[in-house]
């Protein structure tokens, strides 16, 4: 199993060239299996650089297949969707696994995305590449040789927000995004779906004492502190803040790295940055 | 007047290497002429734009957003436009009234759950929207504007922006005026052109018209050039042009100074230059073409 960010910002692209190591592209992960068969994580403006390079081989020819599975709907995890060459092109699938929201489904929440007032596609039925939606469960389900499973982490009164967990081989990769531990329960839950990850992908646009408006997400020190007690191997900081230049980012992850060593701790710590393969 | 360019992309904004001159941000320009601050469009470039004005002592409060049309690209950088949550701003938003929508519940449903978790309630500066048409002609303090149709899906307006001493032309979204009439109903696209009727042809000719009209004299036209000839040829159905369609406009109103705008989210910093060349060197003589850049600042007669 081997990890490809293709977008690592969260709310916002952010091009420029103060956000160049470590990328200005909206949420969007990719995972291979062994087997090379890809799942895609988020669909945020990522997408559609990666929707363009899994343009060589089979979504060439109208003969690709990509699952891909939403955490939840906000613009930063499904914008990017129905731009990339592949969704153009017939023949080519897509499965899209996600909420099933409190305001409809994700079928329904896409196809009000593509209407003509926000749209040159016209709703989803005139997207040249099939798809199929499947609202996601607690049921574990399989991609290839992938087995996922999935965890509802519940925000105020607003939709789910869905973690997923990867597995291959004995590896795993969890992918949590835009959750506030806000109270125990969630707290456990998301301590138990992690646990023993080989590798565990968080959210963490900001830092305790950071004066900030607060839509529900957490700190870089909630990452840390699910990471160590659900004895994780390795974290990836993500979802990084519009205003996070590659500087600030170097400087964060030495700081927190510091106080790891010098608490003992053995977790590798890293920012996700767009580009680089990450085998595990 | 003073012009800066805060986003020149088209359909989705990109962070890649190949895109630091011209930059990755979409659509969103500032007029500036005396106290007022008009704003076209609302793509990515609208942040910056927000980040500037913190940083400017004594900033305007006020401001006029004009949306040619409400496709993602031209809408997704509203919410991170900082004054919006300044209690003490106040922002007029121009743009199309839709049977299908008002422009109110169009940008409120975009900023709400499931999509944002925001509403209108939560933005604290005082919001006015202003539904306009083609045809329209208004005053904003010392600009002039004036509006016209373009050939472009489910419909987008141009703008015409005004003081005694400069005129800026933006159009940032139309396809060319031959191919394809786009209205308010989907095209079917099967791969092949389907022949216009005499009265499809007419109504194009009028809307070329209208866009020449509107650029007629100007000092800087933004035009759509977001397609190569192969693009064009594989997506007419999807409103966009080429730059030597755009020249084509530029030259028949007689404009000072074309930028290419609306660059497509593929082309790189090196494509563009040589796309610009090309132009220019084709260009009738006293035709200047260079193409939008993020963080270009035109300027003529008094700010």
């Amino acid at each position: 199993m081997q990890v490809q960010f293709w977008g690592v910002r969260g709310y916002v692209p952010t091009p420029g060239a103060a956000y160049l190591r470590y990328g200005g592209n909206t949420c969007c992960v990719l995972i291979r299996g062994a087997r090379g068969e890809p799942l895609v994580l988020d669909a945020g403006t990522g997408f559609c650089q990666l929707g363009d390079a899994l343009l060589e081989g089979p979504f060439q020819q109208g003969q690709g297949e990509l699952t891909v599975l939403i955490s939840h709907t906000y613009w930063d995890h499904i914008l990017g969707l129905p731009f990339p060459g592949l969704v153009h092109i017939p023949g080519n699938h897509l499965r899209i696994y996600g909420p099933d929201s409190t305001r409809g489904s994700l079928e329904l929440v896409y196809d009000g995305m593509l209407s003509p007032v926000y749209s040159p596609v016209y709703g989803l039925a005139h997207m040249a590449a099939t798809h199929d939606f499947q609202p996601v469960s607690t049921e574990p389900f399989a991609v290839g040789q992938l087995t996922v499973r999935a965890l509802p982490l519940t925000r105020r009164a607003h939709s789910p927000i869905w973690a997923y967990r990867v597995e291959e081989a004995g590896q795993s990769v969890v992918y949590i995004t835009d959750v506030r531990y806000t109270d125990d329960t969630i707290w456990r839950q998301a301590l138990a779906f992690a646990d023993g990850a080989t590798l565990l992908v968080h959210s963490a646009p900001y830092m305790r004492g950071e004066a900030v408006q607060d839509y529900g997400h957490s700190r870089v020190e909630d990452a840390i502190e699910l990471a160590l007690e659900s004895r994780v191997e390795r974290l990836l900081l993500y979802h990084h803040a519009p205003t996070r230049t590659d500087d600030e980012l170097d400087a964060i992850v030495a700081h927190y790295r510091a106080e790891l060593a010098a608490d003992g701790h053995r977790l590798q710590l890293d920012a996700a940055r767009e580009g680089p393969i990450v085998p595990l | 007047m003073i012009v800066r360019i805060w986003g020149t992309r088209g359909s989705y904004p990109v962070a890649r290497t190949d895109v630091l001159r011209y930059g990755g941000n979409t659509t969103c320009v500032e007029v500036r002429a005396g106290e007022r601050c008009l704003i076209l469009d609302a793509g990515t470039g609208m942040r910056l734009l927000g980040a500037a004005l913190a940083q400017e002592p004594d900033a305007p409060r006020q401001y006029d957003l004009l949306i040619t049309h409400t496709h993602w690209d031209h809408i997704i950088g509203f919410p991170f436009f900082a004054p919006i949550y300044d209690p003490a701003c106040r922002l007029a938003i121009y743009g199309l009234g839709r049977t299908r929508s008002s422009l109110r519940a169009t940008i409120a449903n975009a900023l709400s759950d499931p999509l944002l978790p925001l509403g209108l309630e939560h933005l604290r500066a005082e919001l006015h929207f202003h539904e306009i048409d083609e045809g329209c002609a208004f005053a904003l303090g010392p600009l002039r504007v004036r509006t016209a149709r373009t050939n472009h899906p489910y419909r987008a307006l141009a703008y015409r922006i005004e003081t005694d001493t400069a005129a800026l032309a933006f159009v940032p979204d139309t396809g060319p005026f031959h191919t394809v009439l786009f209205g308010d109903a989907r095209i079917e696209w099967s791969g092949a052109p389907v022949p216009n009727t005499p009265a499809e042809l007419r109504e194009l000719a009028a809307l070329r018209d209208g866009i020449i009209d509107l650029a007629r004299g100007a000092d800087w036209l933004l035009y759509d050039a977001q397609f190569t000839d192969a693009q064009y040829a594989r997506f007419p159905h999807w409103g966009h042009s080429t730059a030597s369609q755009a020249r084509a406009i530029a030259e028949a109103a007689g404009v000072a100074e074309l930028l290419l705008f609306h660059h497509d989210p593929h082309r790189s910093d090196d494509e563009l230059d040589a796309i610009v060349a090309a132009q220019q060197a084709a260009a009738r003589p006293g035709l200047r073409v260079r193409a939008a850049a993020e963080g270009l600042v035109l300027r003529k007669g008094p700010a």
